[in-house]
This record gives structure tokens, sequence and C-alpha cells, in this order.
């Protein structure tokens, strides 16, 4: 009898040990997984860029996108990750209440050197540091490739991807600190809840974008004299529209990677997904929320435009106007949020190009502007829900006025670092590209290449009207 | 609209946990919603066949 006991326990340790082993390879597959799915957002933006580029910009319009996503890799990995962990309790990066924030924390588990280092590199005995990394690297990339799209045309490259690197592995990690991380003060103090990143990821880089816009200046022809716009078409719609359908593939890929996976010592609960915040979710919230988002967007801007460029925008500002509140909506009122993203789509980018700011793919309108109009729904329909795990009252909510203070760090975050070093950049005479080179195509300066080597029918130079 | 549980903490939630749950809210989201897919449709139809007309002449 004891012996079949001694071996009944033998056995119920070791199927313990092994179900502990399935957890831990599913949960760093999970994240593994997501990194892929979101280099499809790349695939897409690249895509998108190249086909809203005139000829002779189009290959350096791609080499901009790919550049970009290789300086965020080594400089998220550099500084990106310890901002993250250093500062969510804002400066001087004091530790917050769920013990796992501050600059001493940071020092201990994200620089490349030291004993920290062994959580930065292949461990045997750390399978989770490296896919969330990675997961958040991407992100850092998505930032830059969303800033990326408005600049087209006549931005210089090095310029260019210091902006990225200030944007992808700075500005917007101080903001997911700060908003997106259960010792962030925006959601300790202020209730602020964004789940999907719409404001941190999303409006942080639009308004990044429109920061260097302004210093930028529009395409040589994008106004006339009297301040009317002329649309500036790229030499591939069909490509644009395919891209856009891919960054939506990669969405899922970004939205999944926000997710904390249940059952590991760094989780959230046991038995149940958790956003980042520690509140419960599920992956069939996400898949009818999304799913109802996408569609809701798609039909909004179909209505009002027709045009296959706005619809697809339709689709990704649907789900920005909701990624906020993915994890809790009904999903009938994410469609009608979506469907009112895609209305005020098109009115919304031409009220910016009225004051004349030449955004050549609408960046700081999808991203930006609805990724604030996002953050500040949640506020409207999901006032008085938990922001964080804790018994009733010891907790914030989330409330309209906190949505509406996290909307306006999220854009001081973007706007301000866009500005101000992209006007330091123009001082140095690194932000623009000469007037002739850009006349010339920046393919003919700056890629030893042919975009269409064999010639599509096009007129050798593609002028835009006032050139 | 809100939380939809009487104790605002996410230790009493064991089901359903969308805005308005419980209430008629929901209900009234997916009418709304069908019925922003049949407008869409009809107002659609006509801009489209106007468009078209043009054409026919």
């Amino acid at each position: 009898m004891e012996e079949q006991l001694a071996e009944l326990m033998a056995q119920v340790t070791a199927l313990k040990e092994s179900s502990g082993v399935t957890n831990t390879m599913f949960a760093e597959t999970f994240y593994y997984l997501t990194i892929p799915l979101m280099i499809i957002i790349h695939a897409g933006f690249l895509a998108y860029e190249m086909g809203s580029s005139r000829l002779k910009n189009v290959l350096s319009s791609g080499v901009k996108n790919i550049l970009a996503f290789a300086f965020m890799i080594p400089t998220f990995y550099f500084f990106g990750w310890w901002v993250y962990w250093g500062f969510p309790t804002g400066l001087p990066g004091a530790p917050g209440p769920a013990g796992i924030s501050g600059v001493e924390y940071a020092n201990s588990i994200a620089w490349g050197w030291g004993e920290s280092a062994q959580y930065m590199g292949p461990n045997i005995a750390d399978q989770a540091s490296g896919v969330f990394f990675g997961a958040f690297a991407l992100f850092a990339a998505t930032t830059a490739s969303i800033m990326s799209g408005a600049v087209i045309e006549r931005i210089q490259t090095v310029g260019f991807v210091i902006l990225a690197i200030v944007l992808g592995s700075f500005a917007w990690v101080v903001a997911a600190a700060w908003g997106w991380h259960a010792d962030g003060w925006l959601v300790t103090q202020w209730g602020v809840h964004d789940f999907g990143a719409a404001g941190l990821v999303h409006a942080v880089a639009g308004f990044f974008a429109l920061g260097v816009l302004i210093n930028l200046g529009p395409r040589i022809g994008k106004f006339n004299l009297d301040g009317t716009a002329n649309h500036i078409a790229g030499h591939n719609m069909p490509l644009t529209v395919t891209g856009l359908m891919l960054i939506i593939v990669g969405f899922w890929g970004f939205l999944m990677a926000c997710v904390i996976i249940p059952g590991e010592a760094w989780s959230w609960f046991a038995d149940k997904p958790s956003t980042i915040y520690g509140t419960p979710i599920t992956l069939s919230a996400l898949s009818f929320n999304i799913l109802m988002a996408v569609a809701g967007g798609i039909i909004g801007a179909w209505v009002l435009t027709r045009d296959p460029f706005w619809m697809m925008s339709g689709a990704l500002a649907g789900i920005i106007s909701t990624a906020s509140g993915l994890d809790i909506y009904f999903p009938a009122l994410a469609f009608m949020i979506a469907f009112s993203a895609g209305i005020i789509l098109k009115p919304c980018a031409d009220w910016l190009e009225k004051r004349g700011i030449d955004d050549a793919v609408g960046a700081v309108t999808v991203h930006g502007t609805i990724g604030l109009y996002g953050v500040i729904m949640l506020g409207v329909f999901a006032s008085g829900y938990p922001a964080l795990q804790g018994a009733a009252g010891e907790v914030a909510t989330i409330s309209l006025i906190g949505q509406i203070v996290g909307a306006v760090v999220f854009f001081l975050c973007g706007f301000v670092p866009g500005y101000g070093v992209s006007w330091i950049l123009k001082k140095v005479g690194m932000l623009r590209v000469p007037h002739g080179a850009e006349i010339a195509g920046m393919d003919l300066v700056k890629v030893p290449g042919h975009g269409y080597p064999e010639g599509i029918p096009a007129p050798a130079v593609n002028l835009a009207p006032g050139e | 609209m809100g939380f939809p549980y009487d104790e605002a903490s996410w230790s009493v939630v064991d089901g359903a946990m969308f805005m308005g749950w419980g209430s008629a809210v929901p209900g009234l989201y997916t009418f709304i919603a069908c019925m922003i897919c049949v407008a869409v449709l009809v107002y659609g139809q006509r801009s489209e066949a106007k468009k078209t007309k043009a054409f026919t002449k």
C-alpha cells in the first residue's frame, strides 16, 4: 500500500512537472509567433509606402522603411527595453507598487552587460525575456513604420533613421511605461486603460509624425500658391491597398502580443489570460471585437469615399479606434465605434491638409487622431471599470477624465520629441533633401538600382502639378 | 453602461464582462449595428445606380 502510494505520488509529481513544461513551451511559442505576424505589418507598410510613392522614389521609400526596422531592433536592445522597465512611475524611476519597475529593477534585467546580460541573451532558465523583448521590439518598429509613410519622397535617410530611433526606442516607450504597465502612473493614478495601445503606439507615432511634418514641409508641387492642395498619386494603388490588408493581418499578431498568458511565474493569473494591466481578457473577446472593428471601419469609409485606399485605411482606423477597449467592448458597440471612425477619417485628413500639412499616406489622421479618438471613446463607454486588480475602492477605475488625461499625455509624448528633434535636424541640414534631388527623384540620388528596369508605361519624369 | 457588476473589482467577475451586460443595451447595440449595415447597403445601391445611369444613356 505504501509502495503504491509512493509510486502514485511520483507519477503525480512527474505529471505536474510535465504540464509545467508544456505551459512554459506554450507561453514561449505564443509570443514567438507574434513576432513573424508583426513582421507582416512591415511587409504591409513596405508595400503601402512603395505603392504610394511616385515611380522616381519607389525604392528609396522601401530603403527608408527597411532601414528603420533594422535600426529599431538594436537600439531597442541597447536602451529602449531599459526605459520601459525603468520609468513607469515617472522620474526619477522609483519602483512601483507591483514591484516590476524602477531604475534598479530595469538595471537588473535590461542591460546587455554585467549580471543583467543573463536576461538579454540565450539562457536555459529563461524562456520569457527574449520573446517579450521581441514582441516589444516589433511594437517599436511599428511606430517607426507609422511615421515612415507620412514623410516619404523628401526626407533624408539618416535624419529619418535618427527620428525613427527617437520615436521607436524612446518616445513611445516612455508613453508605454506610463500608460501600459501595471505600475504606470497614468494607470495607478488616473485609471488609464489602453489595452491595444491605440494611444501609446498609434497616437504617439501619429503625432510624432505631425511634429516632423511641420518642420519637414510639403512635397514640391503639393500646394499651390493659393493654398489649395494637389493630389500626388502614388504609382501603384493596388500595391498600396494590398499592403494595408497585410497590415490588418499583422495586427492580429500585435494584439495577440498584448495578452499575458496564464500559468507562468510572471503571469497575473494561473488560469486565465490577462491584459498588461493584470485585468482578465480572452482571445475570444479579441476575435469578436477585432473582426467587428475591421468591418465597421471599412463600411464607414466606403460610405463616404468609395475609395479602396480609404476603405483599407478605414479598416485600420476601425481597429485603432477600438483598440483601447478590445478586451471589454461589446462587439456590436465595437462595430459602431469603428464605423464612426471610418466616417470621420477622410474629413479629418482633409482638415489637416487644408492647414498645409502634407501627410503622404494619412498617417497622422489614421494613427494620431483616431488613436486619441479611441482612447477617449473608452472613457465614454467604460467608466467605472477597475483599471487594475484589487478590491473595490482600492484601485483606480477607468473614467472619461482619466482617458482624456492619457490622451493629452500621449499626444505630448509624440508631438514634442517629433517637433523638437526634427527642428534640430533641420537646423543642421539633415532633415530634407535639396530641391534638385527631390525633383530628380530619390532613387536616382540614393539607390543603386531601378524599381522597374524594363519600364512601365509612364512619363520618364513624373512631375506633380506645379513642379 | 459601465462596469456590469455591483462591486468595482475584477475578483467578482465570473462571466460576461462587456459594458452593458445584464441590461437591454447590448441588444440595442446589436440592432443599431444591423441597421447601419442595412442603411449603408440601401444608400450604396441608390448612389451606385445613379452613377451607372450616367453611362447607360
